[in-house]
């Protein structure tokens, strides 16, 4: 083996030696550890609690509206033709309709919500968004989705099937979360399954023209009333879709709010597209498909076919998650300012060895290390702390978000203190996922920033003059 | 006075130290600026609820209502710690512009406009008829017409910096307003009849709390044709709730002591009258106790802000640790000969405590200071901010805040103060232990020298 070789090797173990030596002897270089450890636990946390919210918040909209929204201007007839035609999109695996409107719901004495009302085809429904798995009573059944009323429950009521219509309510219409536990009581209000409530909602019926001379049009408002028997339970785990939504078959909710319309009606259209499929492009073929329709099957003109919305369920949540990025980034600045300490103590602590190690340092000099070497020895170091640190707090980090919520109970049995409630932050649970792509560029600020630390005393160590030094000895 | 000088000496001589006053100063900056705003907001936040509530509410969750409430009213105006009172109905109901295929779900308001503003802040938040609120029902096109005032937020959209784009005088439109009128057992009072009870409303004045979900979706009706509306003007009349202010000298927790007591001993001469089982549900609240859910999720945002600067400031201890400990390990003979000539132990711990307070001290006030300064030009640089990079601290379409809170309180900025100080103290106290514990005699030996 060459000499220079050898020499470098040489140089290698020595370094080795020295950093495990100072981690040893010097048990304050531990504090620095840990003061990156906790800056890099607490920055990793926050970010992958706002990311995991606003990836759930995105979640949840794909899976209530679907992957992509076509929203009319009005409402339109001839839906099914316009599926049948969706459908027939390469990008598009499935299409749903739906009829909305808002309403007051009568649940019982003295029990009155206001609710949103979505009129929905629930077999396709299942295709297009996750609504199956929301249902407390049809989730695990193996056939489609359907309103009808459980036969228990008719049988209990003595009515025949078909008497009475089925809808199902937002768990959080029927009851309120425990305050504090912030959870449903879902026994109790799985048994209003069969409970007959009564829905008030209207819709402007046809247009009449004013009184003579007021060159007006007077449009004729029409409420309806209806009864209807709580046939399932949707539990989204969203708060407010969970609070405020009512769903009715789309043909009977038709029949009330437009029922001289011959042919079905809706005013939105919910799109599932096939996997790997490109959103763009399918929006353009979407976007195809309706002009056409809107054009021969509606007569609708040009100008107002161009008010019709066709987006990603993500882009209509973008302007939302947009200011959530943003506060997420001044959060993160805001600790990473602070955590610039962190650079300061690794200052401090390396300044503290090198000086008290100046006689090490003049020996390894006066044997010929240069003085790039013995910088590199105290950087090398400080990038080991920055590691080292580094990985402590991203396992911390990791073990704190995955059991988010088992330290939130934590803090609520022993403080008394809920912190996250699904009425303040949506979701009934914390998203507990890390995100790894923060987490690491976290990391690697960490260990520039521990390198930083040590700069300065690296360069006072390399300055080191042997001769002053060891002299005096 | 050797310690002062010492310690005045240490602070400035030894150049470490300015790095353990200017991680101090750093946290201090930005503790002070987060929570400036974030006080403020809670603040601001608080003082809108109490004024849209007034100092306490007698009332029932139920839709239902509850009854002899003006009984009641009588009562508590006889009362020398109440100044005044304000029946209110609240429901929900269904909300159509009319010549719209529209309909909203509002929650309505029923009030008598003076009264209730003599409670609360009602007549400052209305827009046309900021001067005399008793007109807030009489639309200024035609006063005779029935009036509704909305919610700012259900009739006009807030702009990028927080403003509505008001017009000159009210637009003549109508609304229908559906309710389902209850019975006093809370059935459907209309059964067989159509079920619901609608009125046509004329828009009259739109209401600004600067609450985002009352502004979003409350309608204020006058307090009768809610009443009716709601089915609550049957032969024994009945309301939702009675909003109370107290007279400026009454605490809130010993007015609502008072209202509490008054209340129970109303309900026990009651007791056996027609409908008088509506009294149960009737609780006595406070404003704050009103309008907890939505408090308590900012104070507890506030609070969990505390906690992880708290963690953050971990590490300003652990630099005050290691620069005192540096110090005290160059300075062995000068705590040798101190102690050589009897200074006591506690007299070095008391020194290097006193050097700890004075970084403390030091880094506090130059932090405070860039605070201060930052936080008076906030919104200036957000401004500027928005103005060239269209950037804002919070999108005033989403959120519903005006400028940022800049106006330091004075406990928090003691609170901090007093932090910072005991983080140093802390920091320093195994350090000058170290010192006050080591002997003379071993750090003055021949060989040391």
């Amino acid at each position: 083996m060459p000499l220079r070789q050898k020499g470098t090797i040489g140089l290698e173990m020595l370094k080795l030696f020295l950093w495990l030596r100072y981690l040893r002897k010097k048990k304050i270089v531990l504090l620095s550890i840990a003061a990156v450890a906790l800056s890099v636990s607490l920055l990793i946390i926050v970010a992958s609690l706002f990311s995991g919210f606003i990836n759930a918040f995105e979640q949840s909209a794909v899976e209530t509206i679907g992957d992509v929204v076509l929203s009319a201007p009005t409402k339109f007839s001839k839906y099914s033709m316009l599926i049948e035609r969706l459908e027939q999109i390469g990008a598009v695996e499935a299409a749903t309709a739906t009829l909305s409107a808002q309403g007051l719901l009568h649940l019982g004495k003295g029990n009155v919500r206001a609710v949103n009302i979505w009129g929905i085809e629930p077999a396709r429904r299942a295709k297009v968004t996750g609504f199956k798995q929301s249902l407390l009573r049809q989730k695990h059944s193996p056939g489609d989705l359907s309103f009808e009323i459980p036969p228990a429950v008719l049988l209990r009521k003595n009515e025949a099937a078909g008497d009475k219509t089925g809808g199902f309510v937002g768990i959080g219409v029927l009851g309120e979360p425990d305050e504090k536990t912030d959870e449903y009581d879902v026994k109790t209000i799985e048994k209003m399954i069969g409970r007959s409530v009564v829905l008030t909602t209207g819709a402007v019926i046809d247009q009449n023209p004013g009184a003579p001379g007021q060159g007006e049009t007077a449009e004729r408002f029409r409420r309806k009333t209806v009864e209807f028997t709580i046939a399932d339970i949707v539990f989204t785990g969203v708060y407010d879709l969970d609070k405020r939504f009512v769903y009715l078959p789309i043909a009977y909710f038709q029949s009330i709010l437009y029922p001289n319309e011959s042919e079905g009606v809706a005013d939105q259209i919910q799109i599932k597209l096939r996997d790997n499929t490109q959103a763009e492009l399918a929006i353009a073929q979407i976007r195809g498909v309706w002009q056409v329709f809107a054009a021969d099957q509606l007569g609708w003109d040009e100008n107002f076919i161009r008010y019709t919305q066709i987006e990603t369920a993500k882009q209509m949540q973008s302007r939302y998650v947009v200011e959530l990025r943003k506060q997420m980034g001044i959060l993160l600045l805001i600790f990473g300012v602070v955590s610039l300490s962190v650079v300061v103590l690794i200052f401090c602590i390396f300044y503290m060895i090198v000086r008290l190690k100046q006689r090490d340092i003049a020996i390894m000099k006066s044997c010929g290390a240069a003085s790039s070497s013995v910088a590199c020895i105290f950087l090398g170091f400080g990038v080991c702390v920055g590691i080292l640190g580094s990985g402590v707090g991203a396992a911390l980090g990791y073990v704190v978000t995955k059991n988010i919520n088992v330290v939130e109970e934590w803090i609520r049995i022993i403080f008394g203190l809920k912190l996250w409630k699904s009425s303040v932050y949506m979701f009934s649970k914390i998203p507990n996922e890390v995100d790894w792509t923060s987490a690491f560029n976290i990391i690697l600020l960490a260990v520039i920033a521990a390198a930083m630390g040590t700069l300065i005393p690296a360069v006072v160590a390399a300055r080191t003059r042997p001769v002053e030094i060891l002299r005096y000895e | 006075m050797y310690k002062i000088v010492l310690a005045f000496r240490y602070l400035l001589k030894r150049r470490i130290t300015y790095f353990a006053v200017a991680a101090v100063t750093l946290c201090v900056f930005i503790v002070v600026v987060v929570m400036t705003v974030m006080t403020g907001l809670v603040t601001d936040f608080k003082q809108k609820n109490l004024s849209f509530t007034g100092d306490c509410v007698v009332g029932t969750e139920s839709l239902v209502g509850f009854t002899y409430y003006e009984d009641f009213i009588s009562v508590l105006e006889k009362t020398d710690f109440v100044e005044a009172v304000s029946p209110v109905i609240k429901s929900y109901a269904l909300l159509t512009p009319q010549g719209r295929d529209l309909n909203i779900g509002v929650e309505i308001m029923g009030i008598d406009p003076v009264r209730h503003s003599q409670v609360t802040g009602f007549g400052k938040t209305l827009y046309y008829r900021n001067d005399d609120a008793s007109k807030a029902f009489a639309p200024n096109y035609d006063p005779n017409l029935l009036g509704c005032v909305l919610g700012i937020d259900l009739a006009m959209e807030r702009d990028a910096k927080s403003g509505y784009p008001y017009e000159a005088s009210p637009a003549k439109a109508a609304f229908s307003i559906t309710c389902f009128p209850l019975t006093a057992k809370g059935a459907l009072a209309k059964a067989g009849a159509g079920l619901i009870n609608t009125q046509t409303f004329y828009y009259s004045d739109i209401s600004h709390s600067g609450l985002a979900r009352v502004d979003g979706s409350t309608v204020y009706l006058p307090f009768e044709q809610a009443q009716l509306l709601c089915g609550m003007a049957g032969p024994i009349k009945r309301a939702s709730a009675i909003h109370i202010k107290f007279k400026p000298n009454i605490k809130l927790q010993a007015g609502r002591e008072k209202v509490t007591s008054l209340w129970h001993r109303f309900r026990q001469e009651k007791a056996g009258e027609e409908q008088a089982d509506l009294l149960a549900t009737v609780t006595v609240q406070s404003w704050k106790d009103n309008r907890q859910a939505f408090i308590a999720a900012m104070e507890k945002e506030q609070t969990m802000m505390i906690v992880m600067f708290g963690f953050v400031g971990i590490t300003t201890v652990f630099i005050v640790f290691v620069v005192f400990y540096m110090i005290i390990s160059h300075k062995t003979k000068d705590i040798g000969i101190l102690k050589s000539v009897g200074v006591s132990n506690v007299d070095i711990i008391e020194l290097f405590s006193g050097f700890a307070f004075l970084v403390g001290l030091s880094g506090t006030c130059i932090g405070l200071l860039g605070g201060w300064l930052f936080l008076l030009k906030i919104n200036r640089i957000e401004n500027w901010l928005f103005e060239h990079f269209k950037y804002q601290l919070w999108d005033r379409t989403i959120y519903a805040i005006g400028d940022i809170p800049n106006q330091t309180d004075i406990r928090v900025l003691l609170v901090i103060t007093g932090s910072a100080i005991a983080a140093c103290l802390l920091g320093a106290l195994v350090p000058a232990w170290q010192a006050a514990t080591s002997m003379p005699v071993e750090t003055l030996r021949a060989n040391q020298l």
